[in-house]
């Protein structure tokens, strides 16, 4: 059975192929473990337009620049896909 | 004629605007004394230098490159590297300007130690900002902990009324080693007083062979290099390289890169472990690199575009000045394919608005005061022709 919280996941993990856009992230498997900053190598500029997809896809209720601020350095260099989905689960 | 005290960390890309500013400063008599590791980088120096060691008695502070990438090479950087010498470093340099009574002190910016001896003593210093990634702007969590690294380490040190969110760039002059169109038009900077002087000529360069027989004038130049601090054990990045750019027709490419991979290069291809930069660059239409603050500069400075694929510290941030600035295109490390890496190779070489956007930034480069420029504004506030903004 397909949950929201599946989707969610579902919508971000293509977002982030649709917005690295490069032929590696066709068949790198993305999963909830997928840390942005080691494992994809994701620019912070990269994360901002992902940021603005979700934004525009889930709605205003998702502060996503409110979620990141309120992180300490080493949270921020281990965020993975599966902390993002979280909070957009939690917000939408 | 002024009395200035230098202190910066040992770091060859720090030393190398320094001396050059040092050396003009020299030039118009004035008396300098350096405040330094000088188990590391002492033979560097002028050989009549006056020398505040940093280290004596002491283990030289550990150099050791993390393997980190990205924004945790910085945290690593700061918390295990530059805050642990700035606060080893407090005492020394105290002693050391008290005792030479220095009229201004020039500190480089990843030497916290020494702005905040100025501060203490209430000395005028300058800035030097041998990297632009550190007066700009980044996240709100980011900028919170750089000014908590701070906080911690004035604390203690300086009496609570001095202590300010960032000690290390002067409210004097801050000397930064780039140009506004590159440095200062995408990202907000730090307020401060600054003087964009551009890059400062390298002054301690080792005189590597060539082979220049080999270069056919006919064909592009492609260089390829990760700097030298930041060379990988890790070779893929190389290889794809090698593969990629072999495919190419009318290219030859230099790549810095460990002897080891020399036997597989294409025959297109050279691999040296060091190489005459500045000299190759002379010859070369294109960049391909790290994204290192100094290797850009001098690339941009010959109006060269760029490739850039950064790995840590300061890079992602270079990189993205480049990109911005119109002059280059991105390429992510650890990720590129072949495929990727020719398409980029094609794009760079083909994309006239790079070139022209390179020649650009290279006149601006080129006009910029240097080193000279430099040393006149700090003999400038060593007159007490400037007051702290």
């Amino acid at each position: 059975m397909i949950t929201p919280d599946d989707q969610i996941l579902a919508s971000l993990v293509e977002t982030i192929r649709r917005t690295i856009n490069e032929d590696w992230i066709e068949d790198f498997p993305i999963t909830r473990e997928t840390r942005f900053h080691d494992d994809l190598e994701l620019e912070s500029i990269e994360f901002v337009k992902i940021a603005d997809a979700i934004q525009a896809r889930f709605g205003k209720t998702i502060d996503i620049a409110g979620f990141l601020s309120g992180r300490s350095i080493q949270d921020l260099i281990a965020l993975s896909v599966g902390d993002l989905a979280d909070f957009i689960a939690a917000g939408a | 004629m002024a009395r200035i005290l230098i202190t910066l960390p040992p770091l060859v890309g720090h030393l190398n605007p320094a001396l050059a500013v040092a050396e003009a400063l020299t030039a118009h008599g004035h008396t300098l004394a350096w405040a330094v590791h000088a188990r590391q980088i002492g033979h560097a120096l002028p050989k009549d230098a006056r020398i505040y060691k940093l280290d004596s008695g002491t283990s030289a502070p550990d150099i050791a490159i993390p393997s980190a990438r990205g924004l945790e090479s910085v945290r690593l950087f700061f918390e295990d590297y530059t805050f642990p010498m700035a606060r080893a470093a407090l005492h020394p340099l105290e002693e050391a300007a008290r005792h030479f009574r220095p009229d201004v002190v020039m500190v480089d910016h990843q030497m916290p130690a020494g702005a905040l001896v100025a501060r203490k003593l209430g000395l005028p210093f300058v800035s030097l900002v041998t990297t632009t990634a550190s007066i700009q702007l980044a996240s709100p969590t980011i900028d919170a902990w750089v000014a908590e690294q701070f906080a911690g380490l004035q604390r203690g040190y300086l009496p609570d009324h001095m202590i300010t969110l960032r000690p290390d760039i002067s409210p004097y002059l801050a000397i930064v080693f780039s140009i506004q169109m590159l440095a200062g038009q995408a990202r907000a900077l730090l307020d401060a007083p600054y003087l964009f002087v551009g890059p400062a000529l390298a002054q301690f360069r080792r005189q590597v062979d060539f082979p220049w027989g080999w270069l056919d004038h006919e064909q592009r130049l492609i260089l390829v290099t990760l700097g030298t601090i930041s060379r990988d054990s890790n070779t893929r990045f190389f290889e794809i390289m090698m593969e990629a750019l072999g495919a190419f027709t009318g290219i030859q490419a230099v790549m810095v890169a460990p002897a080891s991979l020399a036997p597989h290069a294409p025959k297109n291809v050279m691999v040296r472990q060091m190489v005459p930069q500045l000299k190759l660059l002379d010859w070369a239409a294109a960049v391909i690199c790290h994204a290192g603050h100094n290797t850009v500069c001098e690339a941009l400075t010959r109006g060269l575009p760029l490739i850039v694929s950064p790995i840590r510290d300061d890079q992602p941030v270079i990189a993205r000045q480049v990109i911005d600035a119109g002059a280059g295109l991105f390429m992510r490390h650890g990720k590129v394919t072949v495929p990727t890496a020719r398409a980029a190779i094609e794009k760079l070489l083909q994309t006239p608005s790079l070139a022209a956007r390179a020649r650009t930034l290279g006149e601006a480069l080129r006009a910029a005061p240097g080193a000279a420029g430099a040393a006149s504004a700090i003999a400038s506030l060593a007159a007490g022709g400037q007051r702290a903004a």
